[in-house]
Parts: C-alpha cells; structure tokens; sequence
C-alpha cells in the first residue's frame, strides 16, 4: 500500500517534471512557429503593406485569386482578307495568329501572356494575372523533380560504389562530404563564376575548348538554359548527402543473405533488384521526402544565380516581402507554398504505406 | 575472341577505378577551381582561355595572394565572419540545452501527451520556414530584438526540432535502470539528467551540435531578410551573396572566391574530424525519423 502511493507520486513527479522540461521549446516554437503560421494565414486574407499607416482592410482570398487567376483564351488566326486563306510567316513559314493581348481579358483585371499552345489544330494562350508567380511554381517544380530524381540516381549509385571494398574507400567517404559542408550561398557563388558567360569561366572555356560553342555561352540569362543550371548546382551539393543517407541504408543490409544469393547462381542485375532495392528502400524513401520537401523550398541557389530575372516560389515570397513590403501577398504565397509541402508529405506518407514508428 | 575470366577481372577494376576517379574529381572540383581563382589576379581571372592554375602572360605559374589580404582588411566580411560564429555558435547551445531538456522528456520519462508531442516536433522537422517569413518579420520587428538575437531565435525553427528528435533518439538507447538507480540513490529526477545521463550524452551532443552549428552557418533566407535594416548585422551567407555588389565595376570574383575558400575550409575540417559522427547524426536525424 504505502509502496504503491509511493510510486504514483513518483511518477506524478516525473509527469510534473517532463511537462517542466517541455515548457521552454514549446515556449519558443509557439512564438517562432506556431504563431507566425497563425498570423500568415490570417495576413494572406488582408492587403497589409509593411510599415505602412494605411489601415488594413480585409481583402477576402483577393490575395490568392491576384496570384493563382488563369484562364485559357483561343487565338484566332489573322486571315489574309483578299485571299481569306490563313496567313504565315514569311520568314519562318508558320501561320500566325492574333496578339496574345487582344484576347486575353483586361477587365476588370489584366490577365497577361504566360505561354501557348497548340491543340487540335487550334492555337490557344495561357494566361494568368501574376504570370511572373505562375512562372515561379513552374520552376519550383520542375527543380524539384529533376533534382530530387538525379539525385537520387546519383545518390544511390555512389552510395553503391563507396558501400564495395577498395583502396582508399575512407577517403572518398570523407571527399563526399565536401559539397554538403560547402554554405549553399558559397556554392552558388563558385558556379557562377565558373558559368561566366566569356571563356574566363570554366565552362565556357571547355566547350570552346571542344568545339561545342563559341565560348560566349551566358548560361544564367538564356532562358532555357536557366533551370538546368539551377538543377546542376543543386545536384552537386546534394547528392553526397543523398549518397550518405542511402549508404547508412545498405549497411543494415546483412552480407549473408548476398552469399545466400550467390550461391543460387543470381545474376548481379538480379542482386541488386531483389535484395539490394528492396532493402534499401525504407532509407530511400526517407531521404526523398527530405530531399523533396527541401526543394519545394529552394530559395538559395534562385536568389543568388537569377536574382529578379527569374523566381523559385521562395525567392517571389522574399520579392514581395522585402521588395514591395505587400505582407497580404508575401503571406498568401507563403501559406500556398505550405499547402503545396502538405500535399506532398502527405502524397509520400501515403505511398509509403507506413505509419511513423 | 573470349577473354580470359582474369582480364575480365582486371578490366571491370580498371573501369571501377576509372568511376572512382570521376566521382572523387566531380565532388571536388568546383572547390578547386574555387581556390585555383583564388589566387589570380584580376587580370590574371580575365585571361582567356582561363588557366588550371594561375599563370602569368609568360605561361609561368604566379600565384597571387592580394584577393586574401584585401578580404582580410575589408571591415564588412571580418565582421560578417564574427556574426556568423556568434549567431551559429550561441543558436547551437540554445538549441542543444533546451532541445536536450526536452529530448529527455520525450525519450526517458513516461507522462500523458508524449505521443503528440513527439509527433508535433516530427512534424516540426519538415516544416517550410519561408512559409512563416512574412509572419516572423512581423513578430521580430514587433519584439524590436537586436538583429543578431532575432536570427538566435528564429533560427531555432529548424534547430530546436532537429536536436529534439535526434537527442530522443540517442536517450531511448540509454538503458533505464542507470535513472532508476539513481532515483533509488535519492537523486530527483533533474539531478538523474543533469549529473548522469547529460554525460553520458555527451558524444550525441557533439554530433548533434555540430549539425545544427552547420545549419545555422549555413541560413540565408532569413539572414537576408532581417539584416535588410542593419547591414551590420550580416553573416557570411548575405555578405558574400552581396560581395561587391553595391559597387558599379564588374564583380570582384577573385576576392568573392578567396572569401569563399576562408569560410570553407574551417567547416570542411571540422567535418572531416568528425566524418563519422557526423554520418551517424544524419542518419539518425533522417532514418530514423
């Protein structure tokens, strides 16, 4: 009996003592974290401008409608008015249609150009009324797919090469972590200058060494060559810390069960994708999620190499923030980049088919 | 032709030495190349084609060692550097003090609520800092905090969650009877932590500090955003990122480069003493999440 009363009073302590303990992280995240979040949402539904006396007025989902509005508008064709046949280009020989600008709606609000398409023979554009935010979740995305699969790629066949024996195998785990320690701003610094657009840069000085250009390649203005240069230099100093991760995967993976293999005559294709993936693929996962939810996030690499030529989601969110000081704005894009993050972690949980622990 | 089961051997070693080779120069390169523009001139940066190691019109090598001494003796990145050790260095102790108090109640103690707020600081590790950007501002500058204190504190965002879960992971492995030994000795509870299993930790602690020292060395979102108002307050990230910037010539790449090295290598020797705790932090940070 006296026992008893007094194990409940210790474990009343301990209880005392764990909320104790808990209290001041939970302090600081609710001030740094839970509130903030609180005070996004909310700020997303209003016009708030930073520092400013003008009262706020509650604005409804303006915000979110000034920065996800699309529509889809067909282009008719400019008809030769003698002939009344489709007019081409005489230069390139493609037909050519009415200005975007004339279709796409002005009123109430402009709508302008972000691309267009064919279908059907029928020539369309795509408009939206921030194409420039539009344009941002384009590229947020497509980063993070190709980012996330290359490294992954990567990441899992330098694991593979590092996790086999040979000469030297722990100084090369050491060099892997040589990009990972590299400060991101750092990084995308260096590739810069290697990207110069003369044939001081790295680059530039290798293809006109092998003929591939003329040596005058601005990788980071051209258009098209803009995301895969932001792809690359994430590749690179991200990859080692995928490798690291799904290393750590194949370690746990008992030597007995490849000799078992070996022995029934498998093939080493064979090895790999039946024992080798399967069993690496709860450490596979982990690090996509991570990888996946990071690059939904991708500020670093965008800020520094394209500054305001181009937008990562992140980078707009700092644009409208610090640029324009429009908090109603910068916290609606916040909270769409939140959504999106959701969506994805919640997509991964559920293909993971796994509950945590 | 067939050949012979040894050649084909040797062969497949060559090639997977060959890989070896590539992977080691890929990882390493852009660094090199890094130190190799460090020491040119910026004469020696515009040559065309641009040399593998600094030359002079002659061919010769001719290393120059002017980019170092003038970012040495520009006030705004020495300072930069001091930010960034004070800023990272005071965020890890907080982080790892008050993430330890709380690992110790979620790893070891039995309360009512652990479940849920084992999962909220999970939960915690994922979450997208640019998504409170805008609220965070506001709360900072309504706080008024010195700069450098309000990125201590926001910092702890990723921080706190991260050392949190990872030191869990690391006081669930301590076995339970050391605590209740203690207990039955008549230590309380606090004194269990702080004078027996703290210790014990001690190693986790290193590891773990140093993964959040690297983080915090590291943050450029926010650094950006709060020392937008105090230029001095900058940290290594933002004034590299700005390097020359505000000046109308073309950018000085070599000194860009010679500050990229200074900050760098400190970090990568401090990474390669602790290769393999570091490795084993990170896992047990992401695998085991």
């Amino acid at each position: 009996m006296a026992k008893a009363s007094k194990m409940s009073r210790l474990s009343k302590n301990e209880q005392r003592l764990a909320y104790r303990l808990l209290l001041p992280s939970f302090i600081i995240l609710a001030v740094i974290a839970f509130y903030p979040l609180f005070q996004v949402f909310y700020t997303s539904f209003t016009d708030r401008v930073f520092a400013s006396q003008r009262e706020v007025q509650f604005v409804g989902f303006d915000n979110y409608f000034s920065l996800l509005g699309m529509t889809i508008a067909e282009l008719p064709p400019i008809i030769d008015e003698e002939t009344g046949e489709h007019l081409r280009d005489p230069n390139t020989g493609e037909y050519l249609y009415e200005r975007p600008i004339r279709v796409l709606p002005r009123q109430p609000v402009r709508y302008r150009e972000v691309s267009q398409f064919s279908w059907f023979g029928k020539r369309y554009v795509f408009g939206a009324r921030d194409p420039i935010f539009i344009d941002a979740i384009g590229n947020t995305l497509v980063f993070t797919f190709f980012s996330v699969i290359l490294e992954t790629l990567l990441g899992l066949g330098i694991a593979m090469v590092v996790h086999s024996h040979f000469k030297g195998r722990g100084a090369m785990r050491a060099v892997m972590l040589v990009p990972w320690a590299v400060i991101t701003v750092v990084s995308a610094r260096i590739w810069q200058w290697m990207l110069t657009p003369s044939r001081a840069g790295f680059f530039n000085m290798i293809m006109s060494h092998l003929g591939l250009s003329d040596g005058q390649t601005a990788f980071l203005t051209v258009e098209a060559m803009q995301m895969p240069v932001m792809i690359a230099v994430d590749v690179w100093k991200t990859t080692p810390f995928m490798a690291l991760l799904i290393l750590a995967g194949l370690q746990t993976i008992p030597g007995e069960l490849y000799e078992a293999c070996q022995v029934d005559g498998a093939s080493k294709l064979r090895r790999f994708f039946s024992i080798t993936l399967p069993m690496v693929k709860p450490a596979l996962f982990v690090a996509l999620i991570f990888r996946t939810l990071d690059a939904l996030r991708v500020f670093d690499v965008f800020q520094v190499l394209l500054g305001n030529r181009r937008y990562s989601m992140a980078s707009y969110n700092y644009f409208q923030l610090i640029g324009n000081r429009n908090m109603g704005l910068a916290s609606a894009i916040g909270v769409i980049i939140f959504i999106f993050i959701f969506v994805f972690a919640i997509l991964y949980i559920r293909a993971m088919g796994v509950d945590e622990e | 032709m067939k050949m012979s089961k040894k050649a084909k051997r040797s062969v497949g070693k060559t090639l997977f030495y060959i890989l070896i080779i590539f992977i080691f120069i890929y990882m390493l390169f852009p660094f090199y190349w890094a130190v190799n523009s460090s020491f040119k001139s910026e004469d020696q940066l515009m040559m065309t084609p641009a040399t593998w190691v600094p030359r002079d019109t002659q061919g010769n090598f001719a290393p120059y060692f002017q980019n170092y001494i003038a970012v040495f003796q520009d006030g705004q990145f020495v300072r930069a550097i001091w930010n960034s050790t004070l800023v990272a260095g005071l965020t890890t102790l907080f982080a790892l003090s008050i993430g330890s108090f709380a690992a110790f109640a979620l790893g070891k103690l039995r309360f009512r609520g652990r479940k849920p707020s084992l999962y909220l600081i999970l939960a915690m590790t994922m979450f997208p800092q640019v998504t409170v950007l805008a609220g965070l501002y506001a709360v900072i500058t309504t706080l008024n905090l010195p700069t450098h204190l309000s990125m201590i504190l926001s910092y702890m965002i990723f921080t706190l969650p991260f050392t949190t879960w990872v030191m869990t992971a690391f006081f669930k492995k301590l076995p339970t009877e050391i605590m209740q030994s203690a207990w039955v000795d008549g230590a309380s509870p606090f004194q269990t932590f702080y004078m027996i299993l703290l210790p014990l930790t001690a190693p986790a602690l290193v590891t773990t500090g140093l993964l959040a020292f690297i983080a915090a060395w590291n943050e450029y979102l926010f650094a950006l955003t709060f020392t937008s108002i105090d230029p001095s307050a900058r940290t290594i990230p933002v004034a590299i990122s700005l390097f020359g910037g505000s000046v109308a010539r073309q950018e000085p790449f070599g000194e860009i480069m010679a500050a990229a090295v200074v900050v760098t290598i400190p970090v990568v020797l401090l990474v390669l003493i602790f290769q393999r705790k570091i490795v084993a932090g990170l896992t047990a940070g992401a695998v085991k999440g």
